[in-house]
């Protein structure tokens, strides 16, 4: 199967759509005033749903779906925050058990039914749900099985973020359409013609970019000894200017470099504070004094950005089989938003949407995590993958531990 | 029956004024006394507008300077329609481009890697001048370029705009 960055943007669209829906329908029921944050559609390994939700308790519902989209959604939100929502819908719920699940059941059901009428309405036809199930789980555990997919590892999961104005309240929906139906609807939706970038490859690129970022994590632990692993490589897309919400607004501290050759773009490394701190001390051969990022530890980051770059982007012009140069690392210390933001101007000038590319990497020894986005330019990257001999499938494996030894 | 109407939310509580959020390439606009922010401006800017004789005030979050070659697109992305936007939009409650103040913010350097030619921020700002300067509403305050991020607070109350960047003082517009 193609997709063609039409359909993907249409899909979106759609989802954010969905989710508009569904905040309008809380309004108008509850009084409850919710904004769609972010909408997205990745592309990940089933084994990596719901990677982001891990260490943290849910409530939520759960529906079946069918007709021209089947499958499992689900929308959630932290437990601690399951109070808040009760006494909103009813003052004094929270007090009674019975009454806050019938509340959260309720609020799912209001939501749920808005995000799914939207889909329905888009594609102009019908899709059907179950009665709301209720579900208390923690992390990942949460979503739905995920589709089988037959031959594909990956598989396609609309997410939507709702945040409730005024509280710190965020609601989840997570969409896991059926491969073939969604297949269906996305290509009867728009013609594929030109722009079409087939599914296969863009999996077997993610794949790349697992090796790349397993790269940037060993050579994390040959700098600094400390053992890292690869977690999580996901590719997603969303409107260009959805884009810098994919990163918090907490304070960052990395690297970014700009690549170029096929396909063009730019990379950034980030490091929350604490792990920026960490890591740095743990190459350096004296003990630091004081706490606080300072620039010993800045200059360790810069150099560790560096290396970790290197494999990353070395990982996906080996596999492209193009050149893929970058400039020297800026050090970066800033709002994570606002790192992102030139980078997505600058790739905005050209395109409406934007892949983004999405690793990340920990440790269990000590505090400390870090992430890899790239943001390619689109067009350059569709080229890329155009141009990458799908028949080498089976050799990649092999190909690809040539390449890292 | 119950009865959803919102209203046991604010019993009790000190009125606090609504808050707006204002998110990339999008805009809101009060007249009475909401606080609107928006977060994470590098490249962006941030342009605030104040009509005093009506207290209505928006504040709206550009991308990109211009949208000449977009057809169809969201206009709040861009510095030129983003501006004239935010004018119309104020007009339509009934405020005046002729007593509106500006305030903007942003148009950073940060990670400008463009070897000519110049960055993406200074080009926002050139755009949200020329704009501001075609409705010939006056700019009152400033907090741009430099190389570091900002978000901000509009108090639409007063039509002050708070700066807070990452690792300085805010900055009170």
């Amino acid at each position: 199967m193609n997709v063609d960055i039409q359909s993907l943007g249409t899909f979106n669209q759609l989802a954010h759509e969905g989710a508009k829906q569904a905040t309008q329908s809380l309004a108008q029921m509850t009084g409850i005033d919710a904004v769609v944050d972010v909408t997205k559609i990745t592309l990940l390994d089933r084994a990596d749903i719901g990677e982001d939700l891990a260490g943290r308790d849910f409530v939520g519902v759960q529906f079946e779906y069918e007709g021209v989209l089947e499958g499992d959604t689900v929308l959630v939100f932290d437990a601690e925050s399951a109070d808040t929502i009760a006494d909103a819908l009813m003052a004094g719920a929270s007090d009674d058990p019975g009454m806050a699940q019938s509340a959260v059941k309720e609020i799912g059901n209001i939501m749920m039914s808005g995000f799914i009428d939207g889909w329905a309405d888009y594609l102009d036809s019908t899709i059907d749900h179950s009665p709301p199930e209720y579900i208390e789980k923690s992390g990942a555990a949460v979503l739905p099985e995920a589709p089988e997919t037959g031959d594909h590892r990956q598989v396609f999961v609309f997410k939507s973020e709702i945040e409730w104005v005024g509280e710190s309240v965020n609601f989840y929906i997570y969409m896991l359409p059926e491969y073939e139906p969604l297949a269906e609807a996305m290509v009867e939706s728009v013609d594929t013609e030109g722009d079409a970038i087939p599914i296969d490859k863009l999996q077997t690129f993610n794949e790349m970019t697992t090796k790349g970022t397993q790269q940037a994590a060993d050579n994390v632990e040959m700098m600094t000894g400390i053992p890292t692993e690869a977690e999580v490589t996901q590719i997603s897309f969303a409107p260009i200017e959805d884009v810098p919400k994919q990163i918090g607004t907490d304070t960052y501290v990395g690297t970014v470099v700009e690549f170029t050759g096929v396909p063009s773009g730019y990379l950034m490394v980030l490091f929350d504070e604490v792990s920026a701190v960490n890591v740095a001390e743990a190459m350096m051969p004296v003990e630091m004094d004081g706490d606080g990022l300072d620039d010993q530890h800045k200059a360790a980051i810069e150099e560790l950005g560096n290396i970790m770059t290197s494999g990353f982007v070395d990982g996906w012009a080996n596999v492209l089989q193009t050149s893929v140069d970058h400039t020297p690392p800026k050090l970066v210390h800033d709002m994570g938003r606002a790192i992102v933001d030139p980078l997505a101007a600058q790739v905005g000038q050209h395109q409406e949407h934007a892949f983004i590319i999405d690793s990340k990497m920990q440790t269990d020894d000590i505090e400390f995590s870090a992430e890899i986005h790239a943001l390619p330019n689109e067009q350059e990257l569709r080229a890329a993958l155009d141009d990458l001999d799908v028949d080498r499938a089976d050799e990649t494996e092999a190909d690809v531990e040539q390449i890292f030894e | 029956m119950k009865v959803y109407d919102g209203s046991q939310t604010e019993s009790g509580e000190e009125a606090k004024p609504e808050r707006l959020k204002v998110g990339i390439a999008e805009y809101e606009v009060t007249t009475d006394s909401a606080v609107l922010t928006t977060s994470g401006l590098g490249s962006c800017i941030g342009i605030a507008l104040y009509d005093e004789p009506t207290g209505a005030a928006g504040l709206v979050h550009i991308m990109l300077p211009t949208a000449e070659d977009v057809e169809g697109g969201n206009r709040a992305k861009f510095a030129d329609t983003g501006v004239t936007e935010l004018v119309e939009a104020l007009e339509a409650v009934g405020a005046s481009a002729e007593t509106m103040q500006a305030k903007i913010a942003g148009g950073s350097d940060m990670l400008d890697f463009s070897e000519n030619g110049s960055s993406i921020g200074s080009r926002n700002l050139d755009q949200v001048r020329a704009t501001l300067s075609e409705f010939d509403i006056p700019i009152a305050g400033e907090d741009v370029g430099g190389d570091h991020g900002r978000s901000l607070r509009l108090e639409a109350d007063s039509g002050d705009l708070v700066v807070k960047s990452a690792n300085t003082e805010s900055v009170v517009l």
